[in-house]
């Protein structure tokens, strides 16, 4: 049975709309939807160049709609999480009156049955405008918008786009290994044959290009020296917590000079922490340890197994034979 | 039969800042290709193919922006590509047009790199989306202190290229940063980043765009009888390596080296001190400016902190680097690369304005990215290359 990890990010996005899609946005805060002329055409949503040639426009808005007839369409009968409707509904380009080119927007039929090229459809208003396409909750038959009473213009100028993306990987048979082995409070790494250099997780050689195996797998010491470290002052950004300027740390296992990157060293102030000094990992409880940050677009990590780094009390190494060793 | 000439007929790029917030991102490309059409004395139509390069998507979380940008560029029904390698690929996206144009696919090709930080963080993007990020001050940081015990540079150094390049700003209006009262002492005095990284050491964040056309022979030998000098690419070369491996010398980079001398070869370079009069290299953090003058033999290893110094760098020096003020004052991740290709064109079509360094013909110009693990680089020169 293959083993599978997931990670999700987020971050709130903010868009600059420019002076076209803001105008657009700004009309639909007051159910109004507007268009831009490019020579005979009007083209809907605006753009600030001619699609075709990619001259600029003439910002000469043209109010059209807000019915519109269906040019093409395709159901959605089983409606995800990301899609506009939690019911079964149409995504349908529609060419609303006034406008030579179509719009894509969902809408809410009902039914299969119901939705037909040629027929008549109108907007579906929020409630309470925020400036965005789903200003248009959804189009839906007729002649006659529906919502609340038109209120006025609002001056949009930028978009929230909270983005989500989850990612779920399949650890290769070599990644499973290494969380089996981190896991039993062993570092294995894999050698290669040709240059004799070690990679933690990796499947392969970069300098070689060649693939690894299970036979050329070895258990590595747990203890090594601080190669060089960064000390941050962080910056705020959505989802940082960090506040207090913190140190990561690299270190170079003994023997073998694999150096495992950003790592925490524990127990002594960020300002004491100096190149060769000797440290040694401090592991998770077994029962703590987690594979979660190993994923198959990176290599071997040792988070969720290591918590960090403890001063072993030795006598430092010489600096200058590790400091070029950061990643 | 040789490979087409290349000359650069066009060349614009946007008002850098902290926020554009009076563009879109179609309106931040085409500002800068605008300017490049009309430098060349072009239109839309003229073009025959788009490049567009940019750094990580989720910087902007738009993902696959070329897709969107295709017809912003005027791309409709033209074969359009979208070039990434990491902060390099301002450098490569140029690269690539360049290849188009040498290789005879195309003859008018226009190329475009951007980035619109304001609208996300880098610090999260470069972070994976976590927190904690090191982000790119942190990962560089550990070189810096390793070139600086190595090479015994007093820390001096770091400030005095802070200083020279935010100086150099002020020469161009296009700029991010215009620290006018920039000195010494404010730039130790500010804050400790990463260490040994103060803040003033650091490049800001930027949104800004930057463009160019190029042509074959032909075009440009007409837009030269036309009394507008193009600037002829003279070579160009890519190179990277693994981020990490035992043996690897971050400090300066086998890939770096590599690149540099595949460039000077193909333009004829043997004493790269001596035959190139200006360089724009990509120098995000001040110590990067010695580690690349060593990291492509422009000095010698240990040396390039001396060259620093004793003011060889500076604007009046006898080897200018970034006149344009560099990317420690304007940094659209994905179009700092493209910048310095297109302040080293500039230098040599002898179109800098105020930061025109006198008697430029050869001008260097190199982006590098992740790790210190991708180089973008280009001579380019004043004369058509003779063969």
């Amino acid at each position: 049975m293959s083993t599978q990890t997931s990670s999700t990010i987020q971050f709130p996005y903010k868009r600059t709309l420019g002076p076209v899609i803001s105008r657009f946005f700004s009309e639909l805060t007051a159910q109004r939807i507007v268009g831009i002329r490019s020579g005979d055409r009007v083209i809907v949503p605006p753009m600030e160049y001619d699609p075709e040639t990619g001259n600029q426009l003439a910002e000469d808005f043209v109010e059209v709609g807000p019915a519109g007839t269906v040019v093409s369409w395709t159901w959605v009968a089983e409606p995800g999480k990301h899609h506009p409707l939690d019911r079964p509904f149409a995504y349908a380009l529609i060419k609303l009156d006034g406008a030579d080119t179509n719009l894509l927007h969902a809408l809410d039929a009902g039914s299969e049955d119901a939705v037909s090229t040629g027929m008549r459809v109108v907007p579906r208003w929020r409630d309470e405008p925020v400036g965005r396409i789903d200003d248009i909750v959804a189009f839906v038959p007729g002649e006659t918008p529906e919502g609340p009473a038109a209120g006025e213009a609002q001056d949009v100028q930028t978009m929230d786009y909270f983005s989500t993306i989850t990612y779920t990987d399949v650890l290769s048979p070599t990644l499973e290994r290494y969380a089996a082995s981190m896991r039993a409070g062993v570092i294995k790494g894999q050698r290669c044959p040709q240059c004799n250099r070690v990679f933690l997780g990796r499947g392969y050689c970069s300098v070689d290009a060649i693939i690894l195996g299970e036979e050329h797998e070895e258990a590595l010491p747990d203890f090594g020296v601080v190669s060089n470290y960064t000390i941050v002052t962080p910056t705020p950004y959505p989802g940082q917590k960090e506040t207090e300027p913190f140190a990561r740390a690299s270190v170079v296992l003994d023997g073998d000079e694999m150096v495992i990157a950003q790592q925490q060293i524990i127990g002594i102030p960020v300002s004491e922490i100096r190149v060769g000094m000797r440290v040694k990992a401090q592991w998770f409880p077994a029962a703590e340890r987690d594979a979660a940050e190993i994923t198959s677009k990176g290599w071997g990590t040792v988070a969720g197994f290591i918590e960090g780094w403890v001063h072993t009390g030795e006598p430092d190494e010489p600096a200058e034979q590790y400091m070029n060793r950061v990643f | 039969m040789g490979h087409e000439p290349v000359a650069v007929v066009g060349i614009g790029q946007t008002k850098h800042k902290k926020r554009r917030d009076d563009l879109s991102i179609a309106g931040l490309v085409r500002e800068a290709a605008q300017r490049a059409l009309d430098d060349a004395q072009m239109t839309w139509s003229d073009i025959d193919a788009v490049v567009i390069g940019k750094a990580p998507d989720i910087f902007e979380g738009v993902m696959k922006p070329e897709l969107y940008l295709a017809d912003a560029l005027g791309g409709a029904g033209k074969p359009v590509f979208r070039v990434h390698t990491a902060g390099s690929v301002g450098g490569s996206t140029a690269i690539v047009a360049s290849h188009l144009v040498s290789s005879r696919v195309h003859k008018r090709v226009l190329a475009v790199a951007w980035e619109k930080q304001s609208e996300g963080n880098a610090q999260f993007g470069l972070g994976g989306g976590k927190s904690g990020s090191i982000g790119a001050g942190g990962a560089f940081a550990p070189w810096i202190r390793a070139y600086i015990r190595k090479s015994g540079a007093p820390e001096h150094i770091g400030w005095q290229i802070a200083v020279k390049d935010r100086q150099n700003a002020l020469r161009n209006p296009y700029a991010h940063l215009h620290l006018k009262d920039i000195s010494i002492d404010k730039v130790r005095e500010s804050p400790m980043m990463w260490d040994p990284l103060h803040f003033l050491e650091s490049c800001p964040s930027s949104d800004g765009a930057g463009a160019i056309v190029l042509t074959d022979r032909a075009g440009g030998e007409a837009a030269a009888a036309d009394g507008r000098p193009p600037a002829w690419v003279l070579g160009t070369s890519m190179r990277s390596e693994p981020s990490s491996f035992n043996g690897r010398d971050p400090i300066r980079p086998q890939a770096g080296v590599d690149c540099a001398w595949d460039v000077y070869k193909q333009a004829g370079i043997t004493d790269p001190r001596r035959q190139i009069d200006v360089a724009e290299l990509y120098v995000p953090f001040s110590w990067y400016e010695p580690m690349w003058l060593e990291g492509h033999d422009i000095a010698p290893v240990g040396e390039g902190w001396k060259m620093v110094d004793r003011g060889e760098t500076a604007f009046d020096g006898s080897f200018p680097v970034n006149p344009s003020g560099g990317v420690l004052s304007s940094n659209p991740i994905g179009a700092s690369g493209m910048l310095r290709f297109l302040e080293a064109a500039l230098q040599v079509r002898g179109a800098a304005g105020e930061h025109q360094v006198d008697g430029a013909r050869v001008a260097l110009a190199q982006a590098y990215g992740a790790a210190a693990q991708y180089f973008a680089m280009w001579a380019v020169g004043s004369q058509l290359p003779s063969s």
